[in-house]
């Protein structure tokens, strides 16, 4: 399984969902992706874009004003 | 000379501790029939929320201290009875004793405050029913809820005293319901600004029932509230709070021949006089003057009260300092939500004769890369035919305050949306963006003023309407994590290409996050000959409504 990496800090909406979705599409099903975004509205964006996918939202933190979410996909 | 002040919290102790400055030979006493003085109303909620851990934190001066340090004396519960205008006697009762006695002054200052409106319902009088007043009140709700007894409460009004009790009870962990009988909770919010709140609080656990009134208040056999029924519901509580607004407490006043309105509060001047001479009235029982409308109005504000307080004073003998009046600012926490206003709302406005244009802009509070930057989204209110501003709210988690003051200075010195897009305001990531959200939201208006994009309130949106087309321009992923009901998706992007899909004769009303996108797309649509473009004012960002 594949894991990758996306700094989306300093994107604004919808700029973080759109780079995880594009990364989302190339990647395989089980493989983890780590996003860290700025934009605070990105919390609950990614909540309900994983509950409306068929992704898990693995982990989701926030430290310092930065959101820290992995997402790893489902099948 | 003898200075008599009726009534002890804020505005009447402010008064009080100046004229002992003013005036270092005066006499001065304070007549109050509460059993404390001189203590922070606003700040009950919190003392019940237990942020403020001891009720002594909101007391700002004792009686004793008042007596040694200002040799002013202070009477508590001493209820004045009368007052004789003519002799410039007051009568009042020591509410311990019974026994009355007459106070003479010279000049006379009431400051007897408001009091709770209490309905006239079944079940009033029942135990762990209460309003939130004074300190008394406060001390009463904060032991039932230390109790460990609680678990459910219901709040009744939902204005600033009532949403910011709902919030401490919910944090003491209690369940708790607002009901409230107008369609909006935040009164003098504008409705889209008020159903975005009330939408956080829902959202937040705190349930909310507009449009609805409290008919009765269920008791158990030992005499305590059990629930209360609404005229949708019954809801079950173990306490009541009341917290439907205030009046002001003036029936003294208007027995003894001064002037009060429909109202009930007393009409003062500029220099806060009232009908009568040598008679005084400030804080929560008199009327202050409206700066932008001159209007007497109602402002039951612990500011209101302790600038009035203050001012009256240098008016004891001679009118030398008029109060500047109100613009209504004002503002409230709500959990981690920030809720402000200024000025005229959009309603406040039209009444007042002006022709409105209003926009709704939700930008980030600092730089939009600066890590801890949060939305808020500004409402401004402007006269078209001025281009003043009249009024300004703004909501959410991000800062408010700021934004709030400086518009308040603003609209108070009478700025036009121009003068607003050009004010150079302090500019670094950690503080504000390069355009700060004032100045954006005054550009908005601008292209609005100048007839380049027509908006549309969500108030005024209905999902579903098969006359109105809800075009949203944002990207698939956007669209997914949520959309307005029956709404039609052509990102941006798409738009040009796929244009036949949509019809240029029905009304369209485009939808994106804050509204840049859905400006864009509807420039592209009006050139294209669309006959009917708005854009959903503040995007989805401030749509308070269902999503799918």
């Amino acid at each position: 399984m594949a894991e990758y990496t996306i700094n989306a800090r300093g994107l604004q909406c919808p700029g973080p969902i759109m780079r995880l979705f594009t990364q989302m599409k190339t990647a395989e099903p089980g493989d983890l992706v780590t996003i860290e975004v700025t934009d605070m509205g990105f919390k609950s964006d990614i909540e309900a874009w994983c509950r409306k996918t068929k992704n898990a939202l693995v982990s989701l933190a926030e430290q310092g004003g930065v959101i820290t979410a992995q997402v790893r996909k489902g099948a | 000379m003898r200075l008599l002040v009726l009534g002890g919290v804020a505005a009447g102790t402010k008064a009080a501790a100046r004229a002992r400055r003013e005036y270092p030979d005066a006499e001065i006493t304070i007549l109050t029939q509460d059993e404390y003085v001189a203590y922070a109303g606003c700040g009950l909620p919190y003392y019940v929320g237990g942020i403020i851990a001891e009720a002594q934190e909101l007391i700002v001066r004792t009686p004793d201290a008042f007596k040694h340090e200002n040799r002013i004396e202070v009477l508590t519960r001493h209820q004045a009875t009368a007052i004789d205008p003519a002799a410039h006697r007051v009568t009042a009762r020591d509410l311990m004793s019974g026994v009355e006695r007459i106070y003479e002054y010279d000049k006379l200052i009431i400051a007897v405050g408001a009091m709770p409106i209490v309905p006239n319902i079944e079940g009033i009088q029942l135990k762990r029913v209460s309003t939130v007043r004074g300190l008394t009140d406060a001390k009463k709700i904060r032991a039932l809820v230390d109790s460990g007894k609680l678990q459910r409460a219901v709040v009744v009004g939902g204005g600033f005293i009532g949403l910011e009790m709902a919030e401490n009870l919910a944090e003491r962990g209690l369940q708790v319901s607002v009901v409230e009988m107008r369609e909006a909770i935040l009164p003098g919010f504008d409705p889209e600004v008020a159903a975005l709140a009330q939408r956080y609080l829902v959202d937040h656990g705190v349930a909310v029932h507009t449009g609805e009134t409290v008919r009765r208040i269920l008791g158990n056999a030992a005499g305590e509230a059990v629930g209360v029924v609404t005229d949708a519901r019954t809801i079950d509580a173990d306490l009541v709070i009341l917290s439907a607004g205030v009046k002001p407490n003036t029936a003294i006043a208007a027995a003894a021949g001064i002037e009060t309105d429909a109202r009930g509060m007393i009409l003062v001047d500029a220099y806060l006089r009232t009908s009568v001479p040598d008679i005084f009235a400030v804080g929560d029982c008199a009327s202050v003057r409206h700066m932008q409308t001159e209007a007497d109005v109602y402002s039951p504000m612990g500011s209101t009260a302790n600038k009035t307080g203050r001012v009256v004073v240098a008016n004891l003998f001679e009118p030398r300092e008029p109060f500047a009046g109100v613009l209504g600012t004002t503002i409230v926490r709500l959990f981690k939500l920030n809720v402000a206003r200024t000025g005229l709302c959009t309603e406040e406005a039209r009444a007042a004769g002006f022709d409105v244009e209003t926009v709704l802009v939700p930008t980030p509070d600092r730089a939009h890369y600066y890590p801890g930057n949060q939305m808020i989204i500004t409402k401004l209110i402007a006269d078209r035919a001025t281009h003043r501003i009249l009024g300004a709210q703004v909501i959410g988690e991000g800062v408010v305050d700021k934004p709030i003051d400086s518009l308040a200075v603003g609209i108070a010195l009478g700025m036009t949306a121009e003068q607003l897009s050009g004010m150079d305001l302090a500019y670094t990531p950690p503080f504000a963006s390069a355009l700060n959200s004032s100045i954006v939201a005054a550009n908005v208006l601008l292209n609005k003023l100048a007839g380049k994009v027509k908006g549309i309130s969500p108030v005024e949106v209905t999902p579903g309407d098969p006359n109105v087309v809800l075009l949203d321009v944002r990207t698939e992923p956007e669209v997914i994590i949520s959309a307005i009901p029956h709404s039609v998706n052509i990102p941006l992007a798409e738009l040009h290409e796929r244009i036949g899909e949509l019809d240029p004769q029905q009304p369209t009303v485009v939808v994106c996050k804050v509204g840049r996108r859905a400006y864009h797309a509807a420039l592209m649509l009006q050139r294209l000959g669309f006959a009917d473009v708005k854009i959903l004012d503040g995007g989805m960002t401030a749509w308070p409504y269902e999503t799918v």
